[in-house]
């Protein structure tokens, strides 16, 4: 079949963001969730907005693109903000039958909300503007340290990079096995649940099988070309930090900095004697 | 029952930058017990083509006939379509999943909710049919060789007893011993009765086999006639990606070294005998 899949959400282009060292950028999505949830007040929403807003504009990724990724969790979201508007003790808002809504859990509800949006669309733009292969890249990159205490950071990896570039591979392998059981009478279609669950035998049972031989095959072409692991393997795409990433950590620095003087300087949105 | 495609177009991704016109415009009518092979380069349609004519693709406009009756209109059952129309995929054997060779053959007469001693009796008659022996029947298809794994495959598609049978590349991959086997059995299903539709890379099988050739190239048809004549013009195949027989071209090379010998021949005897004749007349 032509065309082929899209994999992952990658959204080309050429922007600040996009150039940016993987390495970076996964580091300062770290450091972005350990700002914002240390914000408890509207203020630090405030700058960790401004700052999210900022890198979106940066990234020329078009905000409907960025939006998108909000709707998976907009149910989870409805959730949390009607279970807090129900169940936090304070002063009644409205009453539903034994239902008290109260004016705290308004503001808590509404502030975990904002709090899950911010984070949504910030580190979306993480896997938008990074490249699967630049990502497990810079992942590997990252996880080095870590292979002193045993962390297999090169097989993390390599393993990323294989599922990634064979997910396509799979889904065309899994469209053809289906055609070929259709043409034998196969139904994926109709019947109940556990119908529909037994129609998947003929399709897994082969996927499977060639999978597995793939997965044989690959280690065979991998050894004939000498690979044995990370140790002394050199890199064709070298990660390099610039000044874009000097400069993008700087500005999360400051912005760890206005986080923590609202802190200090408001205290949190709900507190004792708020209401 | 005859096959019939009427000004038939396959666009693949219609609507976006990806798009591809995998077939365009093609009309062709296939009588009962007709043998025809399915020529053309690797991306010429052939696939594309095949999966119409049992209703696994949509064509994006055209219409596909089986029996006289276009099988994507209102009140036709593809689920049927397919019953009469069996189409054995290229590499079939990976499709095979169940835990004995009796029962992966009988995946297909189960599904047309056959009663359990039709089935057994459908099934015995393609085991037949493809000359396996009875005692592999209780043994896991995942024991066989791939020529036998084949044979399996291809009975699984014989045991629904289709009126029609279509086989993409059926002897791809296979060593000589297996080829020479799985096309004797297409020549005998043929010879049971059936209408066959052979994809094939292969000039030699298709020249011995098949009574009519359709030649596509890049979603045309364009030939359509009896082996003489479509192999013979050497220059058109060549054209499309692909060569005639070899026998033809030694026939097109001994003429252009002056030898008065038919070039529209399709098997090594006819070659033999024709070279014979001109020799003998020269002696």
């Amino acid at each position: 079949m032509p065309g082929g899949v899209i994999i992952g959400q990658y959204y080309p282009a050429r922007s600040f963001v996009h150039s940016m060292d993987p390495r970076a950028k996964i580091l300062i999505s770290i450091m972005f969730m350990i700002i914002l949830f240390s914000g408890n007040n509207f203020y630090a929403f405030l700058v960790v907005g401004i700052y999210a807003a900022a890198s979106i504009i940066l990234s020329k990724v078009p905000w409907t693109v960025v939006l998108r990724g909000l709707r998976p969790i907009a149910f989870i979201m409805l959730f949390t903000l009607v279970l807090h508007l129900f169940l936090t003790p304070g002063p009644v808002l409205f009453q539903l039958g034994p239902l008290k809504a109260t004016w705290s859990g308004l503001v808590q509800g509404v502030f975990i909300g904002v709090r899950l949006i911010i984070l949504i669309l910030f580190t979306s733009l993480l896997t938008l503007t990074t490249s699967p292969i630049e990502l497990t890249d810079g992942l590997e990159d990252i996880l080095k340290p870590f292979s002193r205490l045993g962390v297999p950071a090169h097989e993390i990896a390599m393993m990323m990079t294989i599922a990634l570039r064979f997910i396509p591979t799979l889904l065309e392998e899994a469209e053809r096995i289906m055609k070929a059981q259709m043409a034998r009478g196969a139904d994926f279609e109709s019947g109940n649940m556990i119908q529909r669950a037994r129609g998947l035998v003929p399709l897994l049972v082969p996927l499977f099988v060639s999978a597995f031989r793939r997965a044989d095959d690959l280690a065979m072409a991998m050894e004939a070309r000498c690979y044995r692991g990370g140790e002394g393997r050199t890199r064709m795409r070298q990660l390099r930090f610039g000044a874009k990433d000097f400069l993008a950590f700087a500005v999360t620095l400051v912005m760890l900095v206005l986080v923590i003087y609202t802190r200090v300087r408001f205290g949190p949105v709900i507190s004792p004697g708020t209401f | 029952m005859p096959i019939e495609v009427r000004n038939l177009t396959h666009v693949y991704m219609r609507g976006t930058p990806s798009e591809v016109t995998a077939l365009s415009d093609i009309s062709f009518r296939i009588e009962d017990g007709e043998f025809v092979g399915l020529i053309g380069a690797t991306g010429s349609g052939k696939s594309t083509l095949i999966q119409h004519l049992n209703g696994l693709l949509k064509p994006t406009s055209g219409t596909v006939l089986v029996d006289d009756m276009d099988i994507w209109a209102k009140g036709s059952s593809l689920k049927e379509v397919r019953r009469k129309v069996g189409l054995v995929f290229q590499f079939p054997e990976q499709q095979v999943f169940e835990e004995t060779v009796f029962d992966d053959i009988a995946f297909g007469p189960e599904n047309l909710g056959l009663s359990e001693d039709e089935v057994k009796r459908r099934v015995e008659r393609a085991r037949q049919m493809v000359g396996l022996s009875e005692e592999i029947m209780s043994r896991s298809p995942f024991e066989l060789s791939g020529g036998q794994l084949r044979r399996v495959a291809i009975a699984g598609i014989v045991a629904m007893e289709p009126k029609v049978l279509i086989l993409d590349e059926p002897a791809a991959g296979l060593d000589p011993r297996g080829r020479n086997e799985i096309l004797g059995n297409v020549k005998r299903l043929h010879e049971s009765g059936l209408t066959v539709i052979l994809v094939s890379h292969n000039m030699e099988d298709v020249a011995r086999l098949c009574q009519r050739i359709l030649v596509l190239d890049k979603g045309r048809l364009v030939a359509d006639g009896s082996p003489r004549e479509v192999f013979t013009r050497g220059d058109l195949l060549r054209s499309v990606g692909l060569r005639p027989p070899d026998v033809v071209s030694l026939m097109e090379r001994l003429r252009q070294k002056g030898w008065k010998v038919r070039t529209d021949v399709l098997t090594v005897e006819e070659a033999y005998e024709e070279i014979v004749r001109e020799l003998n007349g020269k002696g």
